[in-house]
């Protein structure tokens, strides 16, 4: 390989070298245990969920904006999607699933327009303003059911989420790869993902050379919580309900995760590959740590707020000077 | 004690790959006036900061009455007596004057507990060392510029300066104001502080200093008293080279104008502007900062308002709502602020060449023609020898010409009929700045209207065929062809 494709690919390296190290440290403590087959089908199987949703949170932190609304906002939308499906469970399921998505798709648009119109027309800093807009999301599920678990789906929803494609490939995971790749296509090949990272980098700029900064940034919000909502609806799918508050505990690592990859709300930074190799690396450990009876789930907080805070001062470090010699990658052509 | 306040022996500094400062040598005298000149990105600042102890020096000596330095922190230099008055003035605009004035030596007093007489004193006593009178409860932020300034000296004087350093504090003065300026340096000079003036202005230099720091690129070139210097000698020293100015001549000036602006009003920034232009002209607007220059600019470019009056293009009337529509309307704009608002700097320059072309490369679906991005953006580069070898790296990593070069190949980009500049050359190096000088009087006579908006009155006066002058919003002089001088313009401006 030619020095400068290692120099442009540093950044990926580094990651791919984290994993190798994730996977080394396990499998020094646990053994063969990591390596079986049902492990990673767990694995496979976990990860497309959040990974989704981190999809769409990773067009907003590219805009420079940031969205703590998202997981607040799909799980509205899932109780209301679910909560119709349940109404109309006597009628044909493939009609009432297909409206029911329909719903959630909807109430994340209208979302994702609130969003970006707070944000662009008002002005408000975006923190501040999906702050309250989770806020408002959370308040209206819990109002509308009494916090309780919303049951009731049709069995084909499910059944549908269980199934494997050729007999290997999970519907999720699939789900989740198409989604990945209509990403990809629009970050690096349509004028769309063009702007995006201009806009991220430097709004004034972009609104000096007769871009259409607010139609950008409003976009981007609903293609984010749109995306992130189909994340919901597939974690509706394993836990064969919805909730007010299924995706709360989701929003932190996804964020870890597009800091890890090098997507940093900054704007105008980092490659979706890398999100990819991120993506996977958290649910390994997660997975790992799963694998130790004592650590329960209440250290779950603790170890993804760590992780967290080293991986952003490694980060700031790496963006002041370098670290070890590595740099963030700036750009997408980086 | 030494002849010399200040003395700076040697000094180097290095920010990466850039020399900064390269061997400078220079020395203050107590109870004088030191202007330290150079063009923009000479080092002047650098200096500035190395003596108020922002930036630590690489190597080189400075003695401060005498007394060798070595190691200078900004709360050391004020115990030295060395005061930095910025360009921004680093007041509070949101507190009153005396709250400004006192804050300082309450807080280096360690005082917790507000005593309003004792702020009130303090404060009456920083305005009586220049006899200066003004509303202590006044909000600093209304004040004039003049005024910050003169509360901003105060303020220095309270720490016993032994030192002043002004930064270009003339910038947005009008002729009053500077004279006003100056009466109070030479009251400070007269009761034995030293003044450091850093300037780019002539005028100014000779009228106020008694020993002038001529830097170039890092160097400083003339060290020496003011009356030893002729002002051709300085502008030599200043530019590195005899100035041959290149005289915009228009050879291809349309009849009918393309633009028509009449009685147009964004209240509170500009009033009942009119002109005309015409395609093959250079069209100059010059003023003060503030002067409403800009806001006009803005205006036509569809980021300002527009209260009254009207806009024509072409004898159509326009409403120009959006830089969108600016664009569809053929009117390009290079912004002031080339960094904040002319690049995206973590981007390729390939992409920044291309941004507001993007339709150009759109393809069926929304996709993108990164071939043609490429190949488009390189025809820039060696069109404008841009200094890069690879259009792929980052337009950070090019110098303020080069990256104001992007900036023009980014609208020019574009079929325009009027380009408007604002400010083109501000922080340009003087190759680069013939260079789009140079550019421009080509575009002008192959048919392009062209608008300079700058306050650097040489540049305007040797491209400009017609200049338009503002102040305090209003347009008040217009002149053309032998009649664009500096000193008619000044006269107008102050």
């Amino acid at each position: 390989m030619k020095p400068k494709t290692l120099e442009k690919h540093s950044y990926t390296f580094m990651l791919l070298g984290l994993m190798a190290v994730v996977l080394l440290f396990f499998t020094v403590l646990k053994g063969a245990m990591l390596w079986k087959g049902d492990v990673w089908l767990g694995i496979a199987m976990q990860f497309p969920e959040y990974g989704v949703v981190t999809l769409g949170l990773m067009f907003c932190f590219i805009c420079g904006k940031m969205d703590m609304s998202f997981m607040a906002l799909g799980d509205f939308a899932t109780i209301m999607a679910v909560q119709y499906m349940a109404a109309h469970a006597d009628s044909p399921a493939g009609g009432v699933i297909l409206v029911g998505i329909l719903i959630a798709l909807g109430i994340a648009v209208v979302g994702g327009l609130i969003n970006g119109l707070l944000v662009s027309e008002l002005d408000i800093p975006p923190v501040m303003a999906t702050i309250a807009m989770q806020l408002v999301w959370t308040g209206l599920s819990v109002a509308l059911t009494s916090g309780n678990t919303v049951k009731g789906l049709p069995a084909l929803y499910t059944e549908i989420g269980h199934k494997y494609l050729l007999g290997f490939l999970p519907v999720p995971l699939l789900i989740f790869l198409l989604i990945f790749a209509l990403c990809w296509f629009l970050l690096n090949h349509t004028v769309y993902g063009e702007k995006l990272y201009m806009v991220g980098t430097n709004i004034k700029a972009a609104q000096f050379s007769a871009i259409n900064t607010k139609r950008m940034v409003v976009g981007t919000y609903v293609l984010c919580d749109v995306i992130c909502c189909i994340g919901c609806l597939l974690m509706v799918n394993t836990m064969a309900s919805a909730k007010a508050d299924y995706g709360t505990s989701y929003v932190m690592r996804c964020i870890l995760i597009l800091v890890l990859a090098g997507v940093l709300p900054d704007g105008g930074m980092g490659k979706i590959g890398n999100v990819l190799i991120a993506i996977v690396t958290i649910q390994i450990i997660a997975t790992g740590v799963n694998m130790f009876p004592n650590l329960n789930t209440y250290y779950a907080s603790l170890i993804w707020g760590g992780l967290l805070l080293v991986v952003l001062v490694l980060n700031t470090r790496m963006g002041q000077g370098g670290l070890f010699g590595l740099k963030l990658p700036r750009a997408k052509k980086a | 004690m030494s002849e010399y306040l200040l003395q700076m022996t040697g000094i180097d500094k290095r920010f990466g790959g850039v020399h900064a400062l390269d061997n400078v040598n220079f020395a203050v005298r107590p109870g004088k006036v030191m202007c330290l000149a150079g063009e923009n990105g000479c080092g002047k600042s650098t200096l500035v900061k190395i003596i108020s102890g922002v930036y630590t020096r690489d190597a080189g000596e400075i003695t401060f009455e005498g007394q060798p330095i070595h190691h200078i922190t900004p709360a050391e230099a004020t115990r030295l007596g060395i005061q930095v008055i910025y360009q921004d003035l680093s007041i509070f605009p949101n507190l009153t004057v005396m709250e400004n004035l006192a804050i300082n030596s309450e807080i280096t007093a360690g005082r917790k507990i507000v005593n309003r007489k004792r702020w009130e004193q303090t404060a009456r006593e920083a305005l009586s060392k220049i006899g200066y009178d003004i509303d202590l409860y006044a909000k600093m932020g209304d004040l004039s510029v003049a005024d910050k300034q003169l509360v901003a000296i105060c303020r220095a004087l309270l720490f016993n300066a032994k030192l002043i350093i002004m930064d270009e504090p003339t910038t947005a003065l009008t002729k009053k104001e500077v004279d006003a300026l100056f009466k109070t340096v030479r009251q400070l000079r007269d009761s034995g502080i030293a003044i450091m003036f850093i300037s780019h202005k002539t005028e100014e230099i000779f009228e106020i200093s008694d020993d002038v720091c001529i830097m170039r690129n890092g160097k400083n070139v003339y060290s020496g008293e003011t009356k030893d210097l002729t002002k051709r000698d300085f502008t030599f020293y200043m530019t590195g080279r005899e100035l041959v100015d290149d005289y915009f001549v228009p050879t291809n000036i349309s009849e009918k104008p393309v633009l028509q602006v009449e009685h147009l009003t964004w209240k509170g920034k500009y009033e009942d502007v009119s002109f005309d232009l015409r395609k093959g002209e250079i069209l100059g607007i010059t003023g003060l900062l503030g002067s409403g220059r800009t806001e006009l600019a803005l205006s036509l470019f569809g980021l300002g308002k527009v209260d009254g009056g009207t806009i024509a293009l072409n004898g159509k009337p326009v409403k120009i709502t959006s830089p969108i529509q600016a664009q569809k309307l053929r009117i390009g704009y290079v912004p002031e602020d080339r960094l904040t608002e002319g690049l995206c700097l973590r981007q390729p320059i390939a992409d920044n060449i291309m941004l507001s072309s993007l339709k150009q490369l759109t393809r069926a679906l929304g996709t993108i023609r990164h071939d043609e991005l490429f190949d488009k953006s390189n025809e820039w580069v060696s069109k404008f020898s841009i200094a890069t070898d690879d259009a792929h790296k980052h337009a950070s990593t090019l110098s303020g010409g080069n990256q104001q070069k992007i900036v023009l190949s980014k609208w020019l980009n574009n079929d325009l009929d009027v380009l408007i500049l604002n400010g083109p050359t501000v922080g340009v190096d003087i190759g680069a700045k013939q260079d789009i000088h140079a550019l421009v009087h080509e575009l002008a006579n192959q048919g392009l209207a062209v608008i300079i908006i700058s306050d650097d009155l040489a540049e305007v006066v040797v491209n400009c065929n017609r200049v338009i002058v503002m102040k305090d919003g209003r347009l008040v002089g217009e002149m053309t062809g032998d009649r664009i001088t500096e000193d008619n313009i000044l006269d107008i401006i102050r």
